[in-house]
């Protein structure tokens, strides 16, 4: 490749401190003349292409330098933009100062024409793109959704579209119709930052079928025009980003230039760099001769110039086609070609002014140099005429351009797409845990706790694997060819469930379940859907469920039984089955114009036939579901686009509570990806952002993560004792409850007695190192509401002592007196229940009575005091409280008297005290209960209640030791 | 543990420092449900499948020889972390870079047990062998520069980060004198 220089003039004075400035270039479309700015400069310079010794005419109306400089398709209208704030008119190629089209706050970056000239889009560091009518000066709209300054605009060929992009590399397609963004890419091209002489552009290809736009790689990545999806990208030897690009007239070239000074010249097709030139500075700006094979180019310090024969005279001209591919494009056009040839010498020009002024300029032997480009001239100025003149008549054949080109289908499929996006769209069905089909990849199709189903499709028909995690358990299962292209499917122990959505009027929507393991022979069986598409599939023990398009729940037992079937309210979002219970979420109704999903979910069980619980799904705002799905333990929870998982509790007679927010997490570069919970922690995979899901190689690996509340930054800076405290009381709720429904049952409770114990010390543990922190921060009336929560007697005496060593004898009494009051009524409580039941039930009063005679077990009360109400069986851990019940209180009050004396002793005496009760407590009553870890948590709430002066520890008051063991 | 003094001069051999670094500590993927193991140095699990936990590497090798788990690879097993350390091997001369103590050991017990856990195992490989070499070659050269007015100690301690690679030299290689083998004792002694 041989490397040529080029000679570049000076147009513009670079800046005075010598720093890079934005400089622009354009061509008329007569290629007879040559537009340069500076953002240095505030003059504009318009310099004759065919007598570059002329002197340029100079338009100095700008107060400052020119940012933006912008031609109209028809060449009448030059506009710019500048850093003093307006956007100015002239008529062109005269440059007479027209109007002051609009003003801005700030300066402006950039500026385009449509293809017919009547709208001009002027951007820049103010928010919003401003779409000015041409004619009149009146702003048809202003698009808002940019964070950063507009630095390009480009208005699609076909006017349907205009593309920006902004100094953060975000590219927003906008629809012109409604003035609603249609895609926004983030990020895509590079963040220019604050540096203003580098801009970025994007660029229609002529066809208008795809965008380009710089990208991140020191590349150009073409998007598609109707999708924005990612369609290929030019990449080879430039060494820094992109900065401009130009698109040659017949979309076959591209030029690029970029920081790192080179312009290289593109085969577009073959993705191919075929030429370049290196510069001495970074070329701004660019423009292909619109006939002919020339470049014009324009660096960061003023100096234009141009290159002449680009394109190697081997290869195809850069204006070559541009007649044939348009008038494949416009019915219209062949027509006014057909027209031009009849009148060819005819001064088709005279039809507007324009083209008389550019025809009068032109030499006519520069005209009629080929034929092929007077050509070229008289269909833009037929066009340009037509456009202008008669906008809706040209509108309906290109219309009709369109519809002819791309079949009516798409146009529709285009249609609807607009039309759907205008507004908040409801979120489609999705069976959770699966993941995205992707080209060429394995993927989720479902992803629990159990395991896995994979899918991958290949030459038609798709590959399904089923993994267990526990491999030992599972059985396995092998691999499935599947003819039928399941999208959705379901796993658990027993089996697993498929169906597909029906794909054309051939292959209908198909159900198949797959049992595991069975004892007869071909237990697999399949269900198939005329005129209904199944949506979403769940599986329990013992029956399948599937959703389908018409609303229609249908249950199936495991051996393919038709069991029920049910009318529901809405489409289904999604659904998931754990034992007997089957949750469905559904759309209510149509999004909130806030983008809010309005879902409904509900839990039947299916066994029974009986539907548990109803009611609107809490999204976070703005989210949607992303997957729903059963603890371990049976609670419904779900997660939402937004990252929150909130978990359903019924308290509050039913309500979510928000367990867990994802940007709250302590790796803000992570997302997490749902897969299952039960009652402490939840299992998720984290993916590395912006990934939003895992792929299926390499393998990946579940992390569990702690609940936590989104709780307000306290001035207690204790947020983990209080977010710890939050969940131990849910639990403790919850397993009440668990309790309450067995009893109701009439089944055996107490093996949950243990787990609510367990809870219950520690949920102590946590309120006595929380009041101890209350007591650091000096909040007593906290500290007095913590001492009414805790669940033991001994708990409070704990407490009595923890505030007595730290030196608060006024709260100390305040717990005494809370201690006697709670000791009253479980007293008064126990003996009514003694008379009850002696009443009611020989055994039990024979049993109480004898307990009372030696400590007497308390059964407890719904006192007010306790938020969490206590257990019946927590007779038994009563007892310990019972035999010093009138000793505490004594040595409490000795305590108290004594506290002003010897600090450190108290100290010391107080955490002994309270650790021996704790010590005692568990050895006694649960000796299972493990030893070493009350000792631990004892001596961490010893540290929180900052005992860092400790003494040695000396034996503490020999009565009361005696006395508790 | 293994290491029976015997001699003045005692080595570990090759099959005694396996044992000690089986002591390291990976981590694994289990495929299987176990409840916790309790073992004299400390407790390990529960297992979940998914789930990922941290065992010694003679546990990780017994359950994987078991299909019972996935073992991952330690972080500097990477191929982009070793190519680091090799260059940054090559560039230093006097020091040795920062690898785990038995990460000979270590990286073996993975090549013979777990080569389908290794991402682009034969770069790695090729890596660790590259670097063991290089970090031969340094001991190897300020060996040499050692005659008896220096100690031993001294020797060795001219490379910083000192390493245990004299310990892992097969018996191929020339035995130095008695006082080599004393700085490799003074090494391993570290």
């Amino acid at each position: 490749m041989k490397v040529r220089t080029l000679k570049l003039r000076e147009a513009h004075k670079p800046a005075s401190n010598g720093s890079p400035s934005f400089c622009s270039v354009l061509w008329d479309q007569q290629a007879h003349h040559l537009v340069t700015a500076s953002s240095s400069d505030s003059a504009i310079s318009i310099h004759d292409s065919l007598l570059p010794s002329q002197a340029p005419k100079i338009l100095r109306h700008h107060r400052d330098g020119v940012t933006a400089l912008a031609i109209s398709p028809n060449s009448t209208c030059l506009a710019s933009g500048s850093v003093d704030h307006s956007v100015k008119l002239y008529k062109f190629p005269s440059g007479e100062f027209e109007t002051n089209i609009t003003r801005f706050t700030l300066p402006i970056r950039a500026l385009a024409f449509n293809k017919s000239g009547t709208m001009l889009a002027a951007a820049g560091d103010d928010e919003g793109i401003k779409l000015i009518n041409t004619i009149d000066g009146s702003i048809a709209r202003v698009l808002k959704g940019h964070k950063g300054s507009v630095i390009g605009l480009a208005f699609d060929p076909n006017g349907e579209y205009l593309a920006s992009v902004d100094s953060m590399g975000t590219v927003i397609y906008w629809e012109l119709q409604l003035g609603t963004t249609l895609h926004m890419l983030r990020g895509v091209a590079p963040n220019t930052g604050t540096d203003c002489s580098v801009m970025n552009v994007l660029s229609w290809s002529p066809d208008g079928e795809m965008l380009a736009v710089p990208g991140l790689r020191n590349d150009v990545v073409m998007y598609d025009r109707d999708t924005a999806e990612k369609l290929f990208s030019l990449r080879g030897d430039h060494l820094q980003p992109v900065c401009f690009l130009s698109w040659s007239p017949n979309g076959k070239y591209m030029a690029t230039s970029s920081l790192d000074r080179q312009v290289l010249i593109w085969d577009v097709e073959k993705k191919q760099d075929i030429d370049r030139q290196k510069f001495d500075e970074s070329i701004c700006s660019m423009a292909w001769k619109p006939i002919g094979n020339a470049l014009g180019v324009i660096d960061a310090m003023g100096k234009y110039g141009i290159w002449e024969s680009v394109i190697p005279s081997s290869m195809k001209s850069p204006t070559e086609g541009i007649s044939n591919s348009q008038s494949k494009n416009s019915n219209g056009l062949v027509f006014f070609e057909e027209e031009e040839k009849e009148e060819e010498p005819g001064p088709s020009g005279s039809l507007s002014d324009v083209g008389e002024d550019s025809f009068g300029e032109s030499p006519p032997s520069r005209k009629r140099l080929r034929k092929q480009s007077v050509t070229e001239e008289f269909w833009e100025d037929d066009d340009a005429f037509e456009e202008i003149s008669l906008p809706s008549k040209l509108k309906a054949q290109k219309t009709a351009a369109t519809k002819h080109k791309e079949g009516p289908d798409k146009v529709k499929e285009c249609v609807r797409n607009v039309t759907s996006l205008e507004r908040p769209k409801m979120q489609d069905a999705f069976q959770p845990g699966s993941t995205p089909a992707q080209p060429g990849k394995r993927r989720f199709l479902c992803y629990n706790m159990v395991g896995s189903i994979t899918t991958i499709e290949h030459e038609g028909y798709s590959h399904i694997e089923v993994d267990f995690h526990d491999t030992g358990r599972g059985p396995r299962v092998p691999s499935m060819t599947d003819h039928f292209g399941f999208t959705m499917a379901s796993l658990n122990e027993n089996g697993s469930v498929f169906a597909n959505p029906c794909k054309g009027e051939k292959s209908l929507s198909t159900l198949m379940y797959r049992p595991f393991c069975t004892w007869a022979n071909n237990s697999e069986w399949s269900m198939r859907f005329e005129g209904e598409e199944v949506k979403a599939v769940a599986l329990g023990t013992g029956w399948v469920a599937a959703i389908t398009s018409l609303h229609f729940l249908r249950i199936f037992t495991e051996g393919g039984l038709q069991r029920h079937v049910l009318s529901l309210d809405g489409p289904v979002v999604t659904a998931s089955g754990f034992r007997d219970q089957l949750a469905i979420v559904s759309h209510a109704s149509d999004c909130l114009p806030s983008n809010d999903q309005v879902l409904e979910y509900r839990v039947f069980n299916i066994s029974n036939s009986t539907q548990l619980l109803k009611g609107r799904l809490p999204l976070s705002p703005g989210s949607h579901l992303t997957w729903l799905g059963f603890s371990e333990e049976g609670l419904l929870s779900f997660y939402d686009s937004k990252g929150v998982l909130r978990v359903f509790t019924s308290q509050f007679g039913g309500s979510w509570v928000p367990l867990f927010s994802s940007n709250k997490a302590k790796k803000s570069d992570e997302n997490h990806w749902v897969v299952g919970l039960n009652a402490g922690n939840f299992f998720c995979i984290t993916c590395k952002k912006p990934d939003l899901f895992p792929q299926v190689m390499p393998k990946p690996i579940l992390s569990i993560l702690d609940f936590s509340f989104p709780l307000a930054s306290s001035d207690l800076g204790a947020d983990t004792l209080e977010n710890e405290f939050m969940l131990n009381s849910m639990r403790l709720s919850q397993i009440l409850e668990q309790m309450e429904e067995m009893t109701r049952a009439g089944l055996d409770a107490s093996s949950l007695d243990d787990d609510a114990y367990s809870i219950e010390t520690a949920q102590d543990k946590c309120i006595l190192r929380l009041i101890a922190s209350c007591c650091n921060s000096d909040k007593l009336v906290r500290a007095t509401e913590l001492v009414k929560l805790l669940s033991f007697a001994n708990s409070v005496r704990g407490a009595i002592k923890l505030v007595t060593a730290l030196k608060l004898p006024n709260l100390a009494e305040r717990f005494n007196t809370i201690l006697e009051e709670r000791l009253l009524k479980e007293k008064g409580e126990k003996d009514a229940t003694v008379t009850v039941n002696a009443k009611t039930d020989k055994y039990t009063a024979r049993d109480v009575l004898g307990s009372k005679a030696s400590p007497a077990p308390i059964i407890p009360s719904a006192s007010p005091h306790l938020s969490a109400p206590p257990l019946v069986k927590k007779a038994k851990l009563q007892d310990a409280a019972a035999p010093d019940k009138d000793n505490g209180v004594k040595v409490d009050a000795e305590d108290v008297n004594k506290s002003g004396e010897v600090n450190n002793d108290k100290l010391v005496e107080a955490k002994k005290a309270g650790k021996d009760a704790a010590e005692a407590k568990s050895k006694t009553h649960r000796p299972f209960n493990p030893f070493s870890k009350t000792k631990d948590d004892h001596e961490k709430g010893k540290s929180v209640a900052g005992a860092e002066n400790q003494p040695l520890q000396r034996p503490s008051n020999p009565f009361l030791k005696s006395k508790i063991k | 543990m293994a290491a029976q003094s015997c001699s003045q001069f005692h080595v570990f051999s090759a099959e005694e420092i396996e044992f000690i670094a089986e002591d390291e500590l990976i981590e694994i993927v289990p495929n299987m449900r176990m409840d916790q193991l309790n073992l004299i140095r400390g407790d390990f699990g529960p297992f979940l499948p998914q789930i990922a936990t941290e065992v010694p590497l003679w546990l990780a090798v017994a359950l994987k020889k078991r299909g019972k788990c996935r073992i991952r690879p330690p972080e500097w097993m990477s191929v982009e972390k070793l190519t680091q350390v090799l260059e940054a091997e090559r560039d230093s001369e006097k020091e040795f870079q920062v690898l785990p103590f038995h990460y000979v050991e270590i990286s073996r017990l993975l090549f013979d047990h777990a080569q389908d856990d290794i991402p682009d195992i034969y770069m790695v490989r090729s890596l660790m062998e590259d670097i063991r070499d290089v970090r031969f070659h340094k001991v190897e050269t300020s060996l040499e520069t050692f005659d008896g007015r220096t100690s031993a100690v001294q020797a060795f301690q001219k490379l910083g980060n000192m390493v245990p690679e004299t310990d892992s030299v097969p018996s191929t290689r020339p035995q130095g004198t008695d006082k080599a083998a004393r700085g490799r004792r003074i090494l391993r002694g570290r």
